[in-house]
């Protein structure tokens, strides 16, 4: 079983800065929902951007069934 | 592993619209699955289903094959667009339709 708190961590360690939130979506620990708001995604693809933040939780993934990932940059978010 | 690497390359070239899903577009075995069929079939275009969860090898062959660690995994005209997240974000800002379209017309 995974935390959200362990997800949190991890991309937070890879994207200093960022923003994360993270929902347990079922409570069981391996369906989630994670926003992440970083600079790192300025000017890259979306698909790009998914890979960063799987490439972030590493040997995590193979242990969560169910990831609905959103990214955005600080500009997005503003505008 | 190399025969289903070559197996996907051929199902790529040979279908302008492909979706690498767990069940069929009938029966979807995982809501992000069930989610894109829905898209595709919203948009309207013809589209190949390849049901992973009857392929094990398949499975893992094809999160390598585009570096990309979950299913559902779609494919037009040759590339690889995104996954169930990256497909609702494309609709949500427009760019999805015309590119399905786009390739479905151009075969």
């Amino acid at each position: 079983m995974v935390s959200p708190e362990d997800i949190r961590l991890r991309i937070e360690e890879a994207f200093p800065g960022a923003l994360v939130t993270v929902a347990d979506s079922t409570g069981a620990g391996d369906h989630f929902e994670v926003r992440v708001r970083a600079a790192e995604f300025a000017g890259r693809p979306l698909v790009e951007q998914h890979r960063l933040v799987y490439g972030a939780l590493g040997p995590l993934m193979s242990r969560i069934h169910a990831l609905a990932l959103q990214t955005e940059t600080p500009q997005e978010a503003r505008g | 592993m190399n025969d289903v690497m070559a197996e996907i390359e051929q199902e790529i070239r040979e279908n302008r619209v492909v979706l690498y899903m767990k069940g069929t577009p009938a029966f979807p075995m995982c809501g992000f699955s069930a989610a894109a069929v829905k898209l595709l079939k919203e948009v309207g275009v013809p589209f190949k289903a390849i049901d992973v969860l009857a392929e094990p090898e398949k499975r893992e062959a094809i999160k390598q094959y585009s570096s990309w660690p979950t299913i559902p995994q779609l494919y037009v005209g040759g590339k690889f667009v995104g996954g169930s997240d990256i497909l609702r974000e494309m609709h949500a800002r427009g760019e999805f339709v015309p590119l399905v379209r786009q390739a479905a017309g151009a075969s």
